[in-house]
């Protein structure tokens, strides 16, 4: 058996659409934590998160045939299944559009419920969230974890529609930097 | 087109995080394949956001991962199937609907059953059919019998009627015929009250008797009507009475008569009358 660490990413993406099970295990032993952490993120429920993060993996072993490398790395990838499959989920939950038009037309945001599940195991974490301004990460999360449009940011942020890329923009800037710092 | 100024936008980093609509989103992607320093820039901020995504990394719990092996290995088999979460199996073809008309679910045991229970059942109702048609047509051919014989009745008493018409007719024909001359004979001391009337053509000599109150003959008897001819006793036959009596009775021919007279003879007749046996007599009218 070949140390898995001499896996190039070429030959993973072969493997993957060549349904080769050993290559689907190392996959699901890389980036099982980060694919899981994505869906737990988005849905906000361990049981559901477990239930997307199978869905998301057998999405990965059976359309692994329509990834395309000069659309981006493989990671990115499997990262974009896992969130529209977690967003998926949560929205046929109908748990998403009930909590999002709550807090539409309350007009304020339960900002706790955005960042929950912190990470324990990855060190610097706390450090790079507590220096991500508030208002700057909360941007990145409505957008990427719960897979809110402009319109709806700017209604939640209550800043003018126009501005939503800019702020968007700063936010991973800052996010960045931060992460330089690591 | 001024990429910097692109790339300053934000649309790079709207785009990673899935932030634009669909179109934006293949323009974006456009430009990617069109100028490297986008596509440096996209894949820049691919690699921040998935830092950010790692820094949430949870290791998921330990019972998935052999679950999820278990299904692709069995990945082609039914039961690979059902392990899979529901909107991951193959589309199930929906079994066959049985083709047209209605599904017969009884046992072929039973039909027979039901079949023999059915014909026993339409046999009795045939059978109790069959009786009452039977008495039925019992008393339409009775019906019909009286009927026809009703109807014979009719038939006869018709022609009775039609003879005793036709008879009274030539009665009346008679009676009107001024050709004829009507004698009445009457009863004297002991035959009081009794009557009989000739009527005599003569012309074609012919004599008719109408025996109007005469008492009923003992049954070796017969009444005999004579004609006096130039003071001899001439006969003219015996009549009989019963039902007779009411209509006329056509007597032997007579060429002559003076005086007609009745009396009870043998039966068949005598060929002179005896005298003590006169019964009614009547003298012919100029």
């Amino acid at each position: 058996m070949r140390p898995s660490l001499t896996y190039t990413e070429a030959e993973l993406v072969q493997g993957l659409k060549a349904r080769d099970e050993k290559v689907f295990s190392y996959l699901y032993d890389h980036y099982s934590p980060a694919l899981y952490g994505v869906a737990l993120k988005v849905v906000n429920d361990e049981n559901i998160a477990v239930d997307a993060l199978q869905e998301i993996f057998l999405k990965i072993w059976r359309s692994a045939e329509r990834y395309d490398p000069d659309k981006g790395r493989l990671f990115t990838w499997m990262l974009n299944i896992a969130r529209n499959t977690a967003i998926d989920t949560l929205r046929s939950r109908a748990h998403k559009l009930d909590q999002k038009m709550q807090e539409l037309s309350n007009g304020t945001l339960q900002w706790e419920k955005l960042s929950v599940q912190q990470s324990v195991d990855h060190l610097g974490l706390s450090k790079v969230l507590d220096q991500l301004n508030k208002e700057q990460r909360v941007i990145i999360d409505l957008a990427y974890y719960r897979g809110c449009t402009q319109d709806e940011i700017a209604k939640l942020l209550d800043i003018p529609l126009g501005t939503v890329k800019t702020r968007m923009r700063n936010a991973i800037i800052q996010l960045r930097n931060l992460l330089k710092q690591v | 087109m001024d990429v910097q100024r692109y790339i300053s936008s934000g649309i790079i980093e709207s785009y990673v995080v899935g932030l634009l609509p669909a179109q934006e989103a293949r323009e974006v992607e456009q430009a990617i394949s069109l100028y490297p320093e986008v596509k440096a820039a996209v894949d820049a901020c691919r690699q921040d956001m998935e830092r950010y995504v790692q820094l949430h990394a949870i290791t998921p719990p330990k019972g998935i991962r052999k679950r999820l092996m278990e299904v692709i290995e069995n990945e082609d088999s039914e039961e690979g199937e059902t392990l899979l979460p529901e909107e991951l199996r193959e589309p199930v073809m929906e079994e066959e609907a049985p083709p047209a008309g209605f599904k017969l679910s009884i046992p072929q045991v039973r039909i027979w059953q039901y079949a023999l229970v059915l014909a026993v059942v339409l046999l009795i109702i045939s059978l109790v059919m069959n009786v009452r048609y039977a008495d039925r047509h019992k008393t339409l051919k009775q019906q019909h019998e009286e009927l026809i014989s009703t109807h014979n009745q009719a038939i006869t008493d018709h022609q009775s009627l039609q003879s005793k018409l036709q008879h009274t007719e030539r009665e009346l024909l008679l009676l009107k015929d001024p050709a004829f001359k009507w004698t009445r004979l009457s009863g004297n001391s002991k035959h009081a009250g009794q009557f009989a009337s000739i009527g005599w053509n003569p012309q074609s000599k012919e004599v008719y008797l109408l025996a109007q109150s005469l008492p009923e003959p003992a049954a070796d008897q017969q009444y005999q009507l004579w004609a006096m001819v130039n003071g001899k006793p001439v006969d003219a036959g015996v009549f009989e009475m019963g039902p007779q009596h009411t209509t006329l009775q056509k007597m032997k021919d007579l060429a002559a008569a003076q005086v007609f007279f009745i009396t009870l003879e043998k039966k068949g007749g005598n060929a002179s009358p005896t005298p003590d046996q006169l019964f009614v007599s009547g003298k012919v009218n100029g």
